[in-house]
C-alpha cells in the first residue's frame, strides 16, 4: 500500500498536464468552446488538481507516520554511462511542504477562476495554460534530479509568457510578456550551464548526488556549478539585477497575476536555492553572494514599493523585498526558516491579490508616510520611481543594441550576401513607367562608373574588373589625377569614420566582448 | 542649439497678454473632450458625452467622432443581427428612413417598364448589406475561389435571386450574373481583367504604354528636361505633405505626426513614464512616499525629478539636462514656449493641447477633474493644475520627438524644419507616408522598409528613395492598384454589382441607366456612411421597442381598469424609481394584491449631508446636481450612549488591524515578514474559506463583527435645535425645522400622488447593493443618492412623517394621514435582495401583526425577484426553486471571486412618469423606470415639470452611460474586469500601464440593449409642451433627442410621440393583443435572452 502509494507519485505533476490535454484537445475539436464548455474545463481541471492534491496529502501523511521517502526512482530515462538519467522525485520536507502549498494555491485558484473569467473569451485558453503551469511546479517542487526539474522551469516559463500575453490584443501586455520570456532565458542559460557541470564533475544530476557529491569537489568547481544555478534563481524570481521583468508582467487576469507573480511561480528561484542549500553550506563566497543579492532585492523591493501608486505593482514590490529577505535567510544557512517563510508568503500574497480589486474599499487610511528625512531624498526619490533604471538599462545595453545589430545584418545581407549569391535585389529590377519613360525619351543616364549589370559571383567579379578598368581609365586618362585621387581618399576617409562610429557603438562592443569569450573558451 | 536659445528667450520680453489668457481659457475648455468621471468610489452615472449635450444626439456623436476618434454605434453588423432575429421589423426600417427628409428616400432613381427603383430601396439594401470596396487580391480570390462572377453573392435573398433572373430574362444563373459583372463594368466605363500573380510585381510593356498614354493625354504636358512621372510625384508629394502638415494641432500631435512617418510612436516612451509621474502625484494613499516638492504643484515636482532622473542619458536622449535646467518656472511659460518652439501657427495652439490631453484621456481626464474639485476629501492636500500636466508632456513629446528627429534627418522637431526637410526630400516624404498610411504590396513595402530602416548614418544615396517613390507611384497607377480617383472597379463596379444583386436588377436593366442616374445610385450609396447608418439602425431599433411598449400600454389600458379599491391597502411601499425595482414591485403586487406600491427617486426628496454613527465626515446623499443644505447625524438612542465609547474602541481597534493587513503588510516588510511568518495558517483558512465557502464565511465573519464591535441601537437626528439659523448650502444646518420637515414631507407624497387612502403601514424603500472586490460598486448603487445607498433617506423621512407635529401641520395644508398610519424606512438590496429595516422597534403595538405580515410577503417577493434575475444570469441555476434562487443572490453578492455580483441597470430602456394603473399589470422586463405621478392632482403641470428635471436627468444619465460603455466599449467602457489594477483609489487600470479606464466594465454591460431612454409621461400634450418651453434644460435633453418623450393622455388611451423638429405627432400604431399570464413567473421561465411584453395578474388565466 505504501510503496504503491510512493510509486504514484508520478501522477501529481502528470495529471493537471493530461488535464491540459484534455482540454486542447476538446478546444481544438469544438468540444468545450464557448460559454457551455466553462462547465467541463473547469471542472476536468479542478478534478485533476484536487487528485494531485490529495495524492500529495496523502503522501503528506505517509510521511508523517512513517518517515520522509526521500529519493524515489519510478523509471529509467536515459542511460548512457557513466550518465544515468531517472525519472525521480526527491521527496523531503522541503518539497513536500512547498508542494502541499502549491497543490492546495492551485485548487483554490481555479476554483476563484471558475468565477472570475465566466463569459472571458479566452476561458479555456486560461486554464489550458494553467494547469499546464499547476504541472510545472509540481515538477519543479518534486523533481529528483536538475533535469526534470529544468522541464518544469521551461513549462513554467512559457505559460507564465502566455498568460502575460493574455489580452493579446494589447501591444503593451505582448511586450512584457516577451520582455519577462526573454529575462527568463538568461536564468535558463545559467541552469543548462549547472546542469552540464553537473554532469561534467559529478556524472549524475540527481539532487542527492548534486547535494553530497559536491563535497569531493574543489571549492571552485562548487562555486561555477552553483552560480549557474544562481543565475536561474535570480532570473526567476526577478532578484537584483533582474527584477525589472516582474513588475511588467502584470498585465494577465487577477488570478494569474496572483498565483504566478505573488505567489507560487517567482519562489520557483527560491526553491531552487534552498534545494542547494547544502551545497551553498560548504562555500562561505556563495553564501555572500547570495547575502549580497538579498539585500539588493529586498532594498529594491522595500524603496521600490514605498513610491508605487498602484494596487498590483505595489504588491509584487513587496513580494520582491520578500524574496531579498528569503535570499538573505539562505544566505545564513536558515534554510528551515526560507522554507517556513516562502510557504508563509505563498498564502499571504495569494490572498492580497486576489482581493486586491476591493483595496480602496479596505484601506481605512492612507499609508503611513516615510520618514521626513527619507521623503527628502529627491534623487533617491526619482531613483525608486523609476525602479533604479534596470528597465532602461537592460534596454540601452542589450534590447536597443540587438535591434540595431539585427538592422545592420540585414543591410549586410541585402548588399553583400544577396549580390554575392546572386539573388534578385529589387532596386532596379522592377520596372516602374518612369523608367520606361526614360528609355523611350533617352534620359538614360547610366550612373556614373557603372558599365554593365551583372548577377552572381562570376558577374559580380567582371562586373568589377569591368568598371575598375573604366574607372581607371576615368581617373587617369580623363580627370586630372591629382582631383581623383583626392576624392578616392576623401572616400576612404569617410568609410573609416562609419567604422569607428560603429566601433563605438555598444552593440558592437558587446559583440566583440562575446567574440573574445568564445575564442578563449 | 541656437535657434533654440534664441525662442527660449524672446516670449518672458514681449508677449502679449492675451496668449497667456486664450492658454488657460484653452485649458478650461478642455474637460469637453475629457472623460468627466469623479474617482471611482464616487461613481455616479452620467451622460458620457455630456459636454456635447447642446447638440442634437446624432450631431454630438458626429462630433465626438471627428474629435475624438470614438465611434458611438454598435457595429452594423451586430444591428444586421437584430434584424435576422426579429429584433428590427422591415417597417421599423421603412418608418425611419421616411422620417429622415434628408434622405429623399421616396425619390426614384429610375423606373423600368415592371418596376421603379426608388432611393429608399437603396438605402435599405445598403442598410442589410454591406457593400465595402474591395482589393485586387481579394477580387481574384472571389473570382477564382468562390465563383462570385459565375453565382450569386451568398447572402442575396431568395426573392432578389427570383427577380433578377425574371428580369434577366433567363433561368441560368451563371449567365445573368456574368452579364451583370459586365454591364456593371460598362455602366462605369472600366475594364477589368484577372491578373496573374506576377502581374502585381511586375509591369508589362503594353501595361506601361497604355498609363503612359493615358497620363499623357489627361496631364496635357509634353515632356520636358524631366520625366514626366518624376514631376507628378513630385507635386504629389508636395501636395500630400501640406496637407500632412497643416493637421499638425487640428488633429495630430507632434507624436502623431512623426508616427505617420516613422512609424515610431514616442508615447510608447513617454506613456508609461508620465503615467508612473501621474499617477504618484494624484495618489490617494496606496504610495508611502510621495515627490517632495509636489506641494509647487506637478510641473514643479516633474522638473525635479526629471532633473536628477538617468533615464535621459541611458536612452540616449542628447541634451536633456540642459533643456530641464533652462526651462522656465512657470508651465504656463513652458507651455507657451513649447508650442513656439515647435512652430505651431498660433491659432492652433487651443487644439493641439487638446488632442496632446486626448492621448492619454483617462489619466488627463482625472487630472482635470482634480483641478476643477480642490479639496476633495480623499486627494492629497497640494494644488493640482491642468497646465502643469499639459507643459510636462509637451517638454518630455519635445525631447523624444529631438532624438527621433535627429536619428532619422538630422533635423529639429519643428514645423518649419520638417516642412523644408520634405521640400527637398519629396521622394522620402511620398514613400515614408504610402508606406505607413496606406496599403502597399508586399514587394514594396520589403523595399520601403528596408530604405526607412537606414538610420542617417547610412543614408548616402539618396537615388533609391527616388527611384521607390517612382515604383510605388507606378504601382498605384497600374490596374492592380484602384484608381485613385473617379469610378474603378474594385471601389465602384463591384459594389454595384452586389447592390444590383441584392436589389435584383439584370445586367440588362443596369445598361439602361443613364450616367446621371448611375451617379445618383452611388451618391445614395455614399451618402449613408457608418454615423448615418448607425443613427438609422438604432432609431429602427428603438422603434421597434417603442411600438410595442406602447402597445403594451394600450393593452393594459383596455385589460379590466383597476378600481381604486374601496378600502385603503394593508401598506403603500414607496421604492426607487430605479429599473431593478420593476420586479419585485410586480412581484410584491402579485403576491399580495392589498400592498400598493409607488415610486419616486431614491432619495425621497429629502436631500442630506449624512453622518452615520462611525463616519468621520458627512456624504451628501441627493442626485449629483443638488447641494444639500441640511446635515443629519445618526446617534445613538439616548439609553445606548454608554454603550458608545466601547463601540468606538473595539470599532477601531478593528480598523486599524484592517488597515495594517491592508497597508502596512504591504508597506513595511520587517513587521510583514514577523506576521506573515506567524499566521500564515489563519490566512490559508481565511483563503479556503472566501473561496470554497463565500457565503457562509461572509454571514459569519458579519455576525462576528457585530458582535465584536458592540452594536448600538441608534436614530436619525433630524430635528433642528431652536432657534435654527437660515440652512445654506455653503453652511449646512443639523437637522430640519418642524415647517421644513412638514414641507418635505407634503412635497414629496404630493409628487408621487399619495395625499388619501393612507395605508397603517407606509414604507420608504431605499435601496443600494453589496458585493465583494468590486471597483465599480458605487455604480450599482442608488444614482439618485448620487451613487451611494438610500436607506438613510428613507428611515430620515419616515422619521419625519411619523412625527405628531409634522402631522398636524400637514393636515392644515390638506393632507390628512390617519392616525393609526405609520411610516416605516427601509432598504432593498439589490444585490442579495435583503430588506434592512430601520427603527422599527418603534413600531405601536397595533400594527406589529400587519408588519409580520408586510414582511413575510415581501421577502416572497424578494424570492421571486431573485428567481426572476436568474434567468438573465448565465452561471445562475436555470430552474432553481424560490429559496434556492434566493440563496444564489446571496452567494454572489458574498464571492469575492464573482465579477458579476448583480447585472445593475443593464437592459434598461424606457421610464414611465405616471400613476401605477398605466403600468400595474404588466411584465415590463425590469426595464422601465417607474415614477409615480398623479396628473389628476396637479392642473398646472408644477409638480410634473419639478419631476421631469429631477428625474430625466438621473435616468438620462443612466441610460447614456450603458449606451456609450456598451457601443464602444473599448473607448467609452472599461474593458474587462479581470485584468483590472486599481491606480491610486481613484480608478482602475488594464495591467500595470495603461491609461486610466472609465465607464462602465464589460461585465456590467454585455446584455444591455443599447437605445436612448423612452420617457412615457401620462399627462397631456398641451401641459407637456408648457413645461418643455419653460425648462431649457428639458429642451436640451429631449430637443436635442437624448431621450425620446411620449405623452399618454391621462383620461384616455391616445399617446403623442414628441418629434424634436415637430412637436407631438399622435401614435397610430398597430393594436395587438398581448399574452395573458397569471403570474410573471410562467411568462419568463424558461427564457434567458430578451423578452417581450405581457399581462400578468390574479385577473387572468393563463394563456
Amino acid at each position: 500500500m505504501d510503496s504503491m502509494l510512493v510509486a504514484s507519485v508520478w501522477l501529481i505533476p502528470v495529471l493537471p498536464l493530461l488535464s491540459a490535454l484534455w482540454i486542447g484537445i476538446g478546444y481544438i475539436t469544438g468540444e468545450n468552446r464557448g460559454e457551455s464548455g466553462e462547465f467541463q474545463t473547469t471542472w476536468v481541471s479542478l478534478g485533476a488538481a484536487l487528485m494531485s492534491m490529495a495524492i500529495l496529502l496523502a503522501v503528506d501523511a505517509h510521511a508523517l507516520l512513517n518517515g520522509l521517502p526521500g529519493q524515489i526512482i519510478v523509471a529509467p530515462w536515459l542511460s548512457s554511462e557513466p550518465y544515468r538519467l531517472y525519472f525521480s522525485f526527491t521527496l523531503d520536507t522541503l518539497s513536500l511542504l512547498v508542494g502541499t502549498t502549491v497543490a492546495v494555491t492551485a485548487v483554490l485558484t481555479l476554483r476563484f477562476s471558475a468565477n472570475y473569467l465566466h463569459r472571458e473569451a479566452g476561458f479555456q485558453r486560461f486554464f489550458l495554460i494553467f494547469n499546464v503551469f499547476i504541472a510545472a511546479m509540481l515538477l519543479i517542487v518534486l523533481a529528483g534530479n536538475a533535469v526534470m526539474m529544468f522541464v518544469g522551469w521551461e513549462l513554467a516559463g512559457v505559460s507564465s509568457y502566455l498568460l502575460i500575453a493574455y489580452a493579446f490584443d494589447r501591444p503593451t501586455a505582448t511586450e512584457n510578456a516577451t520582455r519577462a520570456f526573454v529575462t527568463n532565458r538568461v536564468g535558463d542559460g545559467g541552469f543548462i550551464l549547472g546542469i552540464f557541470f553537473s554532469l561534467l564533475w559529478l556524472t549524475s544530476v540527481e539532487w542527492p548526488d548534486i547535494l553530497h557529491g559536491s563535497s569531493q569537489l574543489t571549492s571552485l568547481q562548487t562555486a561555477i556549478l552553483a552560480g549557474g544555478f544562481f543565475l536561474a534563481a535570480f532570473a526567476k524570481s526577478a532578484m537584483v539585477p533582474f527584477s525589472s521583468w516582474l513588475a511588467r508582467a502584470l498585465e494577465g487576469p487577477t488570478p494569474s497575476s496572483a498565483v504566478f507573480y505573488g505567489s507560487l511561480m517567482v519562489h520557483g528561484g527560491v526553491f531552487l536555492l534552498l534545494r542547494l542549500s547544502p551545497v551553498i553550506e560548504q562555500v562561505v563566497a556563495l553564501q555572500a553572494v547570495l547575502i549580497t543579492i538579498g539585500l539588493l532585492t529586498a532594498a529594491y523591493g522595500f524603496l521600490g514599493g514605498l513610491v508605487q501608486s498602484d494596487v498590483k505593482t505595489a504588491l509584487i514590490f513587496s513580494t520582491t523585498g520578500q524574496i531579498g529577505l528569503m535570499t538573505i535567510e539562505i544566505g545564513f544557512g536558515w534554510s528551515e526558516l526560507a522554507a517556513w517563510h516562502l510557504t508563509a508568503h505563498a498564502v499571504w500574497r495569494a490572498y492580497q491579490l486576489f482581493s486586491a480589486p476591493a483595496f480602496m474599499h479596505s484601506v481605512v487610511r492612507p499609508a503611513r508616510p516615510v520618514p521626513q528625512w527619507l521623503s527628502q531624498q529627491r534623487w533617491l526619490y526619482t531613483a525608486c520611481l523609476q525602479r533604479f533604471w534596470l528597465d532602461n538599462l537592460s534596454n540601452g545595453l542589450f534590447v536597443r543594441p540587438t535591434i540595431n545589430l539585427a538592422r545592420e545584418v540585414e543591410i549586410f545581407d541585402e548588399q553583400v550576401v544577396n549580390r554575392m549569391v546572386g539573388l534578385p535585389s529589387h532596386v532596379g529590377a522592377a520596372a516602374s513607367i518612369a523608367d520606361w519613360e526614360e528609355r523611350k525619351h533617352g534620359y538614360v543616364k547610366t550612373p556614373e562608373g557603372i558599365v554593365t549589370k551583372a548577377q552572381g559571383v562570376l558577374g559580380a567579379l567582371l562586373e568589377w574588373l569591368a568598371s575598375l578598368l573604366h574607372w581607371f581609365e576615368e581617373q587617369l586618362v580623363l580627370k586630372g589625377s591629382g582631383e581623383g585621387l583626392l576624392r578616392t581618399l576623401q572616400l576612404i576617409g569617410r568609410y573609416l569614420l562609419i567604422i569607428e562610429r560603429l566601433l563605438s557603438q555598444p552593440r558592437y562592443l558587446w559583440l566583440m566582448v562575446l567574440i573574445t569569450f568564445v575564442v578563449i573558451i | 542649439m541656437e535657434p533654440k536659445e534664441q525662442t527660449m528667450a524672446e516670449p518672458t520680453e514681449n508677449k502679449p497678454m492675451d496668449m497667456r489668457t486664450m492658454l488657460q481659457e484653452a485649458v478650461a475648455h478642455i474637460g469637453h473632450v475629457l472623460p468627466a468621471q469623479a474617482p471611482i468610489k464616487d461613481f455616479v452615472h452620467h451622460n458620457t458625452l455630456h459636454a456635447y449635450q447642446h447638440l442634437p444626439f446624432p450631431d454630438a456623436i458626429k462630433t465626438a467622432h471627428q474629435t475624438t476618434g470614438n465611434n458611438s454605434y454598435l457595429p452594423l453588423e451586430q444591428f444586421r443581427e437584430f434584424y435576422r432575429n426579429g429584433r428590427i421589423h422591415d417597417s421599423d426600417l421603412l418608418a425611419v428612413m421616411k422620417d429622415d427628409e434628408h434622405l429623399a428616400a421616396e425619390e426614384t432613381i429610375a423606373s423600368f417598364e415592371e418596376r421603379s427603383l426608388q432611393q429608399l430601396d437603396v438605402y435599405k439594401a445598403t442598410k442589410l448589406y454591406a457593400f465595402k470596396p474591395i482589393t485586387n487580391t481579394q477580387l481574384n480570390w472571389q473570382i477564382q475561389e468562390r465563383q462570385c462572377l459565375r453565382c450569386f453573392q451568398e447572402d442575396v435573398s431568395r426573392e432578389s435571386r427570383r427577380r433578377l433572373l425574371a428580369a434577366a430574362h433567363t433561368t441560368k444563373e451563371a449567365v445573368a450574373v456574368n452579364e451583370l459583372w459586365t454591364a456593371c463594368l460598362q455602366a462605369l466605363g472600366l475594364q477589368h481583367y484577372i491578373l496573374h500573380p506576377e502581374d502585381l510585381l511586375d509591369l508589362g510593356q503594353e501595361d506601361a504604354q497604355r498609363i503612359f498614354r493615358e497620363l499623357a493625354a489627361s496631364s496635357g504636358e509634353e515632356a520636358v528636361e524631366q520625366p514626366m512621372v518624376h514631376r507628378l510625384v513630385r507635386k504629389e508629394s508636395e501636395r500630400t505633405a501640406q496637407i500632412l502638415l497643416e493637421r499638425l494641432g487640428t488633429d495630430l500631435t507632434l507624436s502623431g505626426l512623426l508616427k505617420k512617418l516613422t512609424d515610431v510612436d514616442l508615447l510608447d516612451d513617454i506613456r508609461p513614464v508620465l503615467i508612473r509621474h501621474v499617477n504618484a502625484f494624484l495618489d490617494h494613499g496606496i504610495a508611502a512616499w510621495r515627490n517632495p516638492d509636489s506641494g509647487e504643484g506637478f510641473y514643479a515636482a516633474w522638473r525635479c525629478s526629471a532633473g536628477l532622473d538617468l533615464a535621459w542619458s541611458i536612452n540616449n536622449i542628447d541634451g536633456a539636462e540642459q533643456t530641464l535646467h533652462a526651462l522656465p518656472e512657470d508651465p504656463l511659460e513652458v507651455v507657451i514656449s513649447e508650442l513656439q518652439q515647435l512652430g505651431l501657427p498660433r491659432n492652433r495652439w487651443a487644439h493641439y493641447l487638446q488632442r496632446l490631453a486626448l492621448e492619454i484621456p483617462g489619466w488627463a481626464g482625472m487630472l482635470f477633474w482634480h483641478h476643477q474639485h480642490p479639496g476633495y476629501h480623499d486627494s492629497a492636500p497640494h494644488p493640482v493644475n491642468m497646465m502643469d500636466f499639459l507643459a510636462v508632456f509637451l517638454v518630455c513629446e519635445r525631447l523624444y520627438a529631438q532624438r527621433l528627429c535627429h536619428e532619422q534627418w538630422r533635423i529639429e522637431p519643428r514645423l518649419d524644419a520638417l516642412q523644408g526637410y520634405f521640400r527637398r526630400h519629396r521622394s522620402e516624404f511620398i514613400v515614408r507616408y504610402l508606406l505607413f498610411n496606406s496599403r502597399l504590396p508586399e514587394y514594396i513595402i520589403h523595399l520601403a522598409q528596408r530604405l526607412v530602416g537606414r538610420t542617417a548614418m547610412y543614408k548616402s544615396r539618396y537615388a533609391e528613395w527616388i527611384s521607390l517613390a517612382d515604383l510605388i507611384w507606378t504601382w498605384r497607377h497600374s490596374p492592380a492598384a484602384d484608381r485613385p480617383v473617379g469610378y474603378s472597379v474594385y471601389r465602384s463596379a463591384w459594389r454595384l454589382f452586389r447592390l444590383a444583386q441584392h436589389l435584383g436588377l439584370s445586367g440588362e436593366q443596369i445598361s439602361r441607366l443613364d450616367k446621371a442616374q448611375i451617379d445618383r445610385i452611388f451618391s445614395c450609396l455614399d451618402k449613408l456612411d457608418e454615423d448615418r447608418l448607425g443613427y438609422l439602425w438604432l432609431q429602427a431599433y428603438e422603434r421597434n421597442y417603442r411600438e410595442q411598449l406602447l402597445n403594451a400600454i394600450a393593452n393594459n389600458q383596455d385589460s379590466t381598469p383597476r378600481q381604486t379599491p374601496a378600502k385603503p391597502p394593508l401598506a403603500q411601499v414607496v421604492f426607487c424609481m430605479d429599473d431593478r425595482e420593476e420586479g419585485i414591485r410586480r412581484h410584491l403586487e402579485e403576491t399580495d394584491s392589498v400592498i400598493q406600491t409607488l415610486g419616486a427617486a431614491g432619495f425621497f426628496g429629502v436631500a442630506i449631508n449624512w453622518r452615520a454613527l462611525d463616519d468621520t465626515r458627512v456624504t451628501p446623499l441627493c442626485p449629483i446636481v443638488v447641494t444639500p443644505a441640511h446635515e443629519v447625524r445618526e446617534q445613538p438612542q439616548p439609553a445606548q450612549e454608554s454603550r458608545k465609547a466601547q463601540h468606538d474602541s473595539r470599532r477601531g481597534k478593528r480598523l486599524w488591524l484592517r488597515n495594517y493587513l491592508t497597508q502596512e503588510l504591504r508597506r513595511d516588510f520587517l513587521k510583514a515578514w514577523l506576521l506573515y511568518t506567524a499566521l500564515a495558517p489563519l490566512a490559508l483558512l481565511v483563503l479556503l474559506g472566501k473561496v470554497l465557502a463565500p457565503r457562509f464565511t461572509g454571514l459569519w465573519s458579519q455576525r462576528w463583527r457585530q458582535h465584536f464591535n458592540v452594536s448600538i441601537s441608534t436614530e436619525a437626528a433630524i430635528t433642528a435645535q431652536e432657534p435654527a439659523p437660515p440652512a445654506t448650502a455653503e453652511n449646512p444646518r443639523l437637522g430640519f425645522t418642524d415647517s421644513e420637515q412638514a414641507e418635505k414631507v407634503e412635497t414629496f407624497l404630493r409628487t408621487i400622488g399619495l395625499t388619501s387612502a393612507f395605508g397603517p403601514l407606509v414604507v420608504m424603500m431605499g435601496h443600494g447593493s453589496s458585493s465583494q472586490n468590486n471597483p465599480h460598486l458605487a455604480a450599482y448603487d442608488c444614482g439618485a443618492c448620487s451613487g451611494r445607498h438610500g436607506g438613510p433617506n428613507a428611515r430620515v423621512f419616515a422619521a419625519m412623517a411619523n412625527r405628531p407635529v409634522v402631522r398636524e401641520r400637514l393636515r392644515e395644508r390638506g393632507i390628512a394621514i390617519p392616525e393609526n398610519t405609520w411610516f416605516l424606512g427601509a432598504e432593498h438590496n439589490t444585490c442579495d435582495e435583503c430588506i434592512t429595516w430601520f427603527d422599527h422597534d418603534a413600531l405601536p403595538q397595533a400594527l406589529q401583526a400587519d408588519f409580520a405580515r408586510l414582511r413575510k410577503t415581501l421577502h416572497q417577493a424578494a424570492q421571486k425577484s431573485a428567481h426572476e434575475r436568474c434567468r438573465r444570469l448565465a452561471s445562475a441555476p436555470k430552474t432553481p426553486s424560490l429559496h434556492r434562487a434566493l440563496r444564489h443572490m446571496s452567494d454572489r453578492s458574498y464571492d469575492f471571486s464573482q465579477v458579476r455580483p448583480e447585472l445593475g441597470h443593464a437592459t434598461n430602456a424606457a421610464a414611465f412618469i405616471g400613476r401605477r394603473s398605466m403600468s400595474q399589470g404588466l411584465f415590463l422586463d425590469r426595464r422601465v423606470f417607474l415614477i409615480s405621478y398623479d396628473a389628476t392632482q396637479d392642473p398646472e403641470g408644477k409638480i410634473l415639470e419639478a419631476i421631469l428635471l429631477a428625474a430625466g436627468p438621473v435616468g438620462a444619465g443612466i441610460n447614456l452611460e450603458y449606451y456609450f460603455s456598451t457601443v464602444n466599449n473599448e473607448r467609452y467602457g472599461c474593458g474587462s474586469k479581470v485584468t483590472h489594477n486599481i491606480a491610486g483609489l481613484f480608478g482602475v487600470m488594464d495591467g500595470a500601464t495603461s491609461d486610466l479606464r472609465t465607464g462602465l466594465p464589460k461585465q456590467m454591460i454585455e446584455i444591455h440593449e443599447a437605445m436612448r431612454l423612452q420617457i412615457v409621461v401620462e399627462s397631456t400634450t398641451d401641459i407637456l409642451t408648457k413645461v418643455y418651453e419653460r425648462q431649457p434644460p428639458l429642451q436640451e435633453l429631449i430637443g436635442n433627442a437624448w431621450v425620446h418623450l411620449i405623452a399618454k393622455d391621462p383620461y384616455s388611451n391616445v399617446m403623442h410621440v414628441f418629434k424634436p423638429t415637430v412637436g407631438f405627432v399622435p401614435w397610430q400604431g398597430e393594436i395587438s393583443r398581448l399574452p395573458k399570464v397569471s403570474q410573471s413567473v410562467n411568462w419568463y421561465s424558461g427564457h434567458s435572452g430578451p423578452l417581450g411584453f405581457a399581462l400578468s395578474g390574479g385577473a387572468f388565466g393563463d394563456g
